[in-house]
């Protein structure tokens, strides 16, 4: 058997951050999107800047006892030099204090004060690249080793933007449907929200299953290291269950199918769109159960197999 | 041995002093792998001293002599090895054989284990070339560990950090022989300066047939091997014939 060095606190580390760093981006860019927005996005990047650093914080948390050295964790603030972790230590520090900032700017609804609704814009146009740093980083750490096939590649990162803004988005999504205001007059600018959440989302699971396909593409037409890297999720390999039913199935296909279904009629036809609490819970808790098996899946891929030839 | 004999790995801040100012030393350090090194960098790079090993499998015999006087110099925690011996075993009976392959840290001329350490605590000492932790500094986030293809480094269960191989500091620096050396009873492991040409190991290699582990991922070993059985048990899928490796290590497999 091989050794796992990096284990489930690596695991959730991943999940959440990239989940908080994705909802705050999500709601960065949607406060900064000028004209043609409804009022009600207000709430998108409202919603978004509340819940996303939470996660992220309580990722760090759990990751700095991962370390063998919990509390020498502060000699990554001694040096900056070109390893990932240490130009991602430094981007996931400055992240957790401005989208702190950030998400106390968003606590009084309304931005009563003229500087506040100032302070929220600057913050957002320093949190949006931060939380795409955030969200990229970890894929390149792990991209970067040639002593692990199956990370290496650099379409890894990619695929962790793209699962790190899909999970952000379902986050608001649920937060908006759990929490937000239910009442008849809000009811068109809810379903504004919805509507700009689900098609994001769409769009952003899309993109994973094409970053999915062309690695698994690339990886069973060499030959090789890569190849046999990559049969541990391909059919009869020993992670392949999770990853087919999980991540691709439940995490992927099912709330994509669901989306389409209600944004094909908006989108194409010009109907009104409908809503249902129920579908939009379901397709978060699937988006984000998908993007922890896809995280447990790659961590644990990439170090129960390894270079083929000595 | 008293602890002032133990590699004195803090030294390192004086000597990045003498190579001109500690910050401009890490930040040469840190840019080195974008910009192509200056004149003088490259010069100190070509006459520094490089120690490194040549292992001849012709004359080892499997013993673990290394192992265990690696073990008993660093009183090196159960469950994990910086020298350990696999057995290549393969054919089919009555055509069979058993290859020896002794294995520690390669001290790689591009370690990855230095390129990913985000601390610096991992670093190439300029002076020799050793690779080696500095545990004042590591913080025990494993990347060096999934990073070195050679599954060289452990994390130490005692003290938590990273560790492994440092070719024996504390007696190279006063002109003895590594543990592992001194102890191999068949004479099958030379150490040396892999830089001077007159040197023996130099020499040796010269006149062999030499060949490192995983060529192929750029890392550039400076342990070198004579007749090195790198056959892989993933090789037993075609089924012509037989090959189970035994690790000796708490790892099972190679990885
Ligand atoms: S063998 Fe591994 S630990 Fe040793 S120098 Fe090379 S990459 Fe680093
Ligand atoms: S475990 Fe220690 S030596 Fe290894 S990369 Fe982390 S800080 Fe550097
Ligand atoms: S050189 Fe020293 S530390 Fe390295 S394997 Fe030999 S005895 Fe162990």
């Amino acid at each position: 058997m091989h050794e796992l060095n990096w284990g489930l606190p690596v695991i959730l580390y991943l999940f959440l951050a990239g989940l908080g760093a994705g909802a705050v981006t999500v709601s960065g860019s949607v406060l900064l999107r000028k004209g043609g927005f409804h009022d009600s996005r207000m709430d998108i990047a409202r919603y978004g800047a509340l819940i996303g650093p939470i996660p992220v914080m309580l990722g760090t948390f759990l990751i700095v006892f991962e370390l063998g050295q919990p509390f020498r964790a502060l000699n990554l603030f001694k040096m900056i030099n070109l390893s990932p972790m240490s130009i991602g230590t430094w981007a996931l520090a400055l992240f957790i204090i401005l989208s702190g900032l950030y998400a106390i700017c968003f606590i009084p609804r309304q931005a009563t004060w003229p500087w506040l609704g100032k302070a929220r814009r600057v913050l957002a146009w320093l949190c949006v690249p931060l939380g795409i740093s955030v969200a990229i980083y970890t894929g390149v750490l792990l991209g970067a080793m040639p002593a692990r096939p199956f990370w290496n590649s650099p379409i890894l990162a990619g695929l962790f933007v793209l699962s790190a803004l899909s999970t952000g988005t379902a986050a608001i999504m649920l937060t908006v449907a759990l929490f937000g205001e239910k009442s008849a007059e809000h009811r068109e600018g809810r379903e504004n929200d919805q509507y700009l959440l689900v098609s994001s989302d769409a769009l952003l699971l899309g993109g994973e299953m094409l970053v999915i396909f062309l690695f698994l593409m690339f990886a069973h037409l060499t030959i090789g290291d890569v190849r046999h890297a990559v049969e541990v999720i391909l059919p009869g390999g020993s992670l392949a269950s999770l990853f087919w039913w999980g991540v691709v199935l439940i995490g992927i296909l099912f709330p994509f199918v669901m989306e389409l279904f209600q944004v094909v009629p908006k989108l194409l036809y010009g109907r009104t769109f409908r809503s249902s609490l129920v579908l939009e819970v379901a397709v978060a808790l699937s988006v984000l159960a998908g993007g922890f098996a896809l995280r447990y899946i790659i961590v644990v891929a990439g170090q129960v197999t390894g270079p083929t030839t000595l | 041995m008293n602890d002032q004999e133990k590699p004195d790995t803090s030294r390192r801040g004086f000597v990045q002093l003498l190579a001109g100012g500690a910050v401009a030393a890490t930040a040469a350090s840190a840019l080195g792998s974008l910009a192509p090194a200056g004149g003088a960098e490259s010069t100190a790079k070509q006459s520094r001293i490089q120690y490194g090993m040549l292992i001849d499998t012709r004359r080892c015999i499997g013993c673990h002599s290394c192992s265990v006087a690696c073990k008993a110099e660093f009183d090196v925690p159960l469950g994990v090895n910086k020298s350990w011996v696999e057995y290549t075993e393969k054919g089919t009976f009555p055509n069979v054989n058993r290859h020896f392959l002794p294995r520690l840290c390669n001290h790689c001329s591009e370690p990855q284990c230095v390129a990913v350490c985000p601390t610096g605590a991992t670093y190439k000492r300029p002076q020799d070339g050793i690779v080696v932790v500095d545990s004042g500094l590591c913080i025990g986030c494993k990347y060096c560990i999934q990073a070195c293809p050679y599954d060289a480094r452990f994390l130490n269960p005692v003290t938590n950090f990273a560790d492994k191989c440092d070719f024996c500091i504390h007696r190279v620096s006063k002109g003895l022989l590594p543990s592992c050396v001194n102890s191999c009873i068949g004479g099958a492991r030379i150490f040396g300066d892999v830089n001077d040409p007159e040197s023996e190991i130099s020499r040796q290699i010269a006149a062999n047939a030499v060949t490192v582990l995983r060529p192929g991922k750029g890392t550039e070993p400076n342990v070198y091997y004579i007749e090195a059985d790198i056959t892989e048990q993933a090789e037993n899928s075609d089924g012509s014939y037989r090959v189970r490796v035994t690790t000796h290590r708490s790892i099972k497999e190679r990885r």
